[in-house]
């Protein structure tokens, strides 16, 4: 009920800003939506329980519907005028039409946007020194700017997080264009701006203003550079309902020894007494993965730039292969893109307009070995 | 996606892959060398030979590192014939990472506390990525006959 | 009860349900389909705990990337110009990918397969097999010359795309020695085969269980040229097992290159207990443990078009060299 308290609150005061245009959000709030609950002194993991509950803002993704009537060529037509109306010229409005949007140079504590990966599975490379290690493939594939929104409107979502302050606004980016008959109404009207087919999948990146990308320009992997640092986040893959052992890696009971029904069972879940009863947090059986896992600050050894290919350090990228990832420019202090290193990065995005000779195929790191060299001779 | 005869003739010897089904013990096959393990003394001294005479192999009763495992090169104390005496990895059973030999056997080589070889030559081959090191064990290399 | 309320309350599970029964109503469920319908079954319970997938299947991204309204992005080229001859595989086996549908991928296979053509353009791999003699020169910067060679025979060879290697046996001062060398490591500066021949079975690490004379082989040997269009021989040596204690237990694994075993009754119980005969009737898994052959084609035809392109530039270059002097 909370929730759906909740929500409403959030409507009202959207429509109300809307009008006035001066209050903010939180001050429209309840106070016992803000304040936090007091907890006991110990501070509790906080991906033990999975939201039941869908993010009420969001729009329903998939229909129920199909025209599973029409004939064979009926098909073939239908499809025809779908290619036809977002790859033949013209056809749809676009705002790309209208000219660039101002493109502003890198600075300190720019943020720029991300892009949505899929991840290919995992390889050997060498060092120059004939070292073996391994990396992950990452394919940008069909990659579009679907919407830019200013750190002023965002501030009145209900998504945002009060210490985020108004410094970054929301730059959302889909990827693996479809059929539009495939989903719903309210989620093919999310595309309808930025003139593209509707995405199998969207997501969005913190941004700083100055590095907003106009809605409906493709990204691809030359957005990254050789060399530079990535944060990774993908889900980790979905076991189900498991049971403590799995997925919590707890012992057990012996095989016999006159132990019946409980062989993977957890035993005691905790004493009696002051601080008795069973703790928030507690490790128990439930639904085991599909949880989102961040990699810092993997290197990127080598681009394939007619594949879109990113070729990043190990093996640890969750989830099985062709899972989506989100790839972005690392946030660790000593790993981030510095201004005075900031010469070719392209900003906000690459735009093939920057390039006046053709890029090449391949592009590699300093030390990583190229299997077109000679065999490496260690001489130290 | 047909099923075709030929390609079930084809498949049909299933590639079989050897090592134990099912094993609870993982030092046993990954033949670390823990406490206790059997070693093979591969120099020519007068204790290493009589306790070979005898057929009871040295046994390892610790070893100078953080993991308590013995790697190649690694420094090891062994029990021979009731003495103690200090002793380095020269061979391991062990799978080992690629170019570099596993042996048949563990082979140790006895030192004094001083780090200087009781016998002066050695019989087996030695691993070629053991000359990376240095310190104690380039005494042990200038014995060897061989390096694989 | 339960499948009256199913239509009465309004959750996904209900509008599913009106799907076929066009009478009742469910303007209720067109408007809330975010509330929770606390009273599911039991049926309903277990689908939502269930474990989803939240990857793709290889055969949707690969419809993605075919699709015209992907752009930007090539999708990888299909040979279909060469074929190559019957049985390639076994010559290069670790062309062939991982055979679980879960980890494949034509992309990444296509740039592993690029990769590994490039590094055999440079050092020449020659066709070997499991029982050949083989001797294999690596870089060592504190060895004589800086490479160490190593001779011996080939007693395993697995692995698939760059992870490929084989490992290779020989018995040096009265020691057996094993070596595992990476097929595609770049300190390998040479692989050549001094005895091509094959052996009966597809490994031979029972050879560390059998006396050394099986597996003793002279470092000076010279190579044993076979007569030009002649097919590889199987050499149908049957060693003889050391008495135990064995590496393993060899009797369960139905060799062919050992001596006859005198089995006692324990080791016919392991046999029996350890014996998977379903295995050859269970035509799924065999399904599922090969790449499908229409791939295999592919991918063949592929790799021989290219390898025929490298030994053609290899000669040239040669004669070229010749013609100098």
């Amino acid at each position: 009920m909370a929730a759906k308290s909740l929500y409403s609150c959030m409507r009202s005061a959207q429509t109300t800003l809307f009008v006035s245009g001066s209050c903010t959000l939180r001050s429209l709030l309840p106070s016992s939506v803000t304040c936090v609950q007091q907890v006991r002194h110990r501070r509790y993991p906080a991906f033990i329980v999975r939201p039941s509950i869908r993010k009420p803002w969001h729009v329903r993704k998939w229909t129920t519907k199909s025209d599973g009537d029409l004939i064979a060529s009926n098909e073939a037509f239908v499809k025809d005028v779908l290619i036809d109306k977002y790859t033949g010229v013209g056809k749809v409005e676009s705002p790309l039409k209208d000219g660039p949007w101002e493109r502003n140079p890198f600075v300190h504590g720019t943020r720029r946007t991300g892009v949505l990966a899929l991840k290919l599975g995992t390889t050997e490379q060498y060092t120059k020194e004939g070292n073996v290690f391994t990396v992950t493939l990452l394919q940008v594939l069909d990659n579009h700017v679907i919407n830019y929104v200013p750190p002023e409107v965002y501030a009145t979502y209900p998504s945002h997080r009060p210490h985020q302050g108004e410094k970054f606004g929301l730059q959302i980016v889909g990827a693996l264009s479809c059929d539009p008959r495939m989903f719903s109404k309210a989620y093919n009207n999310l595309f309808m701006k930025a003139g593209v087919p509707p995405k199998r999948w969207l997501t969005r990146f913190l941004i700083t203003p100055n590095a907003a990308v106009q809605p409906g320009t493709p990204l691809c992997v030359n957005h990254f550079r050789v060399g530079d640092h990535v944060d990774v986040q993908s889900r980790t893959r979905d076991w189900g309902f498991q049971g403590v052992i799995k997925r919590w890696g707890m012992k057990g009971m012996p095989a016999s020894h006159g132990v019946t029904k409980s062989h993977r069972k957890m035993g005691s879940t905790g004493g009696g007494g002051d601080k008795g009863g069973i703790w928030r947090g507690k490790h128990m059986p439930g639904i085991m993965g599909n949880r989102l896992s961040v990699q810092h600050n993997l290197k990127i050894w080598r681009i394939n730039t007619k594949y879109n290919i990113l070729y990043v350090t190990g093996p640890a990228i969750a989830g099985l292969p062709h899972t989506f990832v989100r790839v972005s420019d690392t946030l660790i202090p000593t790993r981030r893109i510095k201004e005075e290193d900031a010469g070719n990065l392209p900003m906000p995005t690459w735009y093939p307009e920057d390039e006046t000779e053709p890029i090449p195929e391949e592009l590699f790191d300093e030390q990583l070995f190229r299997f077109t060299d000679p065999s490496v001779e260690i001489t130290s | 996606m047909a099923l075709t005869i030929k390609s079930v003739n084809m498949m049909m010897p299933v590639v079989q892959r050897f090592g134990p089904a099912c094993c609870f013990s993982t030092s046993q096959t990954l033949q670390e060398i823990r406490l206790l393990a059997r070693m093979r003394i591969v120099d020519n001294s007068a204790i290493g030979k009589a306790a070979a005479e005898i057929g009871k192999p040295p046994r390892v009763i610790h070893v100078y590192n953080d993991k308590r495992v013995g790697f190649l090169g690694d420094k090891v104390l062994v029990t021979v014939k009731g003495e103690m005496k200090r002793a380095y990895i020269v061979g391991l059973r062990q799978k080992q990472k690629p170019n570099v030999p596993r042996m048949d056997t563990n082979n140790i080589v006895l030192v004094d506390d001083n780090g200087n070889p009781l016998g002066n030559r050695i019989t087996v081959p030695i691993p070629s990525a053991l000359r990376r090191k240095g310190g104690d064990i380039t005494k042990i290399l200038s014995l060897a006959t061989k390096f694989v | 009860m339960s499948l009256r309320l199913l239509v009465c309350i309004p959750s996904r599970f209900g509008c599913l349900s009106c799907q076929h029964d066009s009478t009742c109503s469910c303007d209720a469920a067109k408007k809330t389909h975010h509330v929770i319908n606390y009273q599911r079954t039991q049926t309903e319970i277990l689908q939502a705990l269930r474990p989803k997938s939240n990857f793709l299947l290889s055969n949707v991204v690969d419809k993605h990337r075919l699709s015209p309204l992907q752009q930007g992005t090539e999708a990888v080229a299909v040979e279909t110009e060469t074929t190559a001859p019957r049985d390639y595989r076994f010559v290069m086996p670790e062309f062939l990918p991982n055979a679980d549908y879960r980890y494949r991928d034509r992309v990444l296979e296509k740039l592993e397969r690029q990769d590994m053509l490039r590094r055999r353009a440079v050092i020449d791999i020659p066709e070997f097999y499991v029982g050949s003699i083989m001797a294999v020169c690596v870089s060592d910067p504190h060895a004589p010359g800086k490479r160490n060679r190593f001779v011996g025979i080939c007693i395993d060879r697995s692995g698939q795309g760059l992870r490929a290697h084989f490992v290779l046996r020989n018995v040096v001062d009265g020691l057996g020695v094993e070596v595992m060398y990476k097929m595609y490591n770049p300190t390998v500066l040479s692989v050549e085969v001094l005895k091509l021949e094959k052996r009966l079975d597809d490994q031979l690490y029972y050879l560390r269980n059998c006396p050394l004379e099986y597996s003793t082989f002279d470092f000076n040997m010279d190579p044993v040229i076979l007569p030009r269009g002649s097919q590889v021989p199987v050499n149908p040596i049957k060693v003889k097992l050391n008495p135990k204690p064995w590496e393993y237990r060899w009797e369960r694994f139905n060799l062919k290159g050992i001596e006859p075993i005198s089995l006692t009754p324990k080791m016919i119980k392991g046999i029996e207990k350890s014996a998977e005969p379903w295995r050859q009737n269970d035509l799924m898994m065999m399904y599922r443990s090969q790449v499908h052959e229409e791939e295999e084609t592919e991918i063949m035809a592929e790799v021989y078009k290219e390898k025929h392109r490298i030994d053609s530039q290899k000669k040239t270059s040669r004669a070229a060299q010749r013609k100098n002097k």
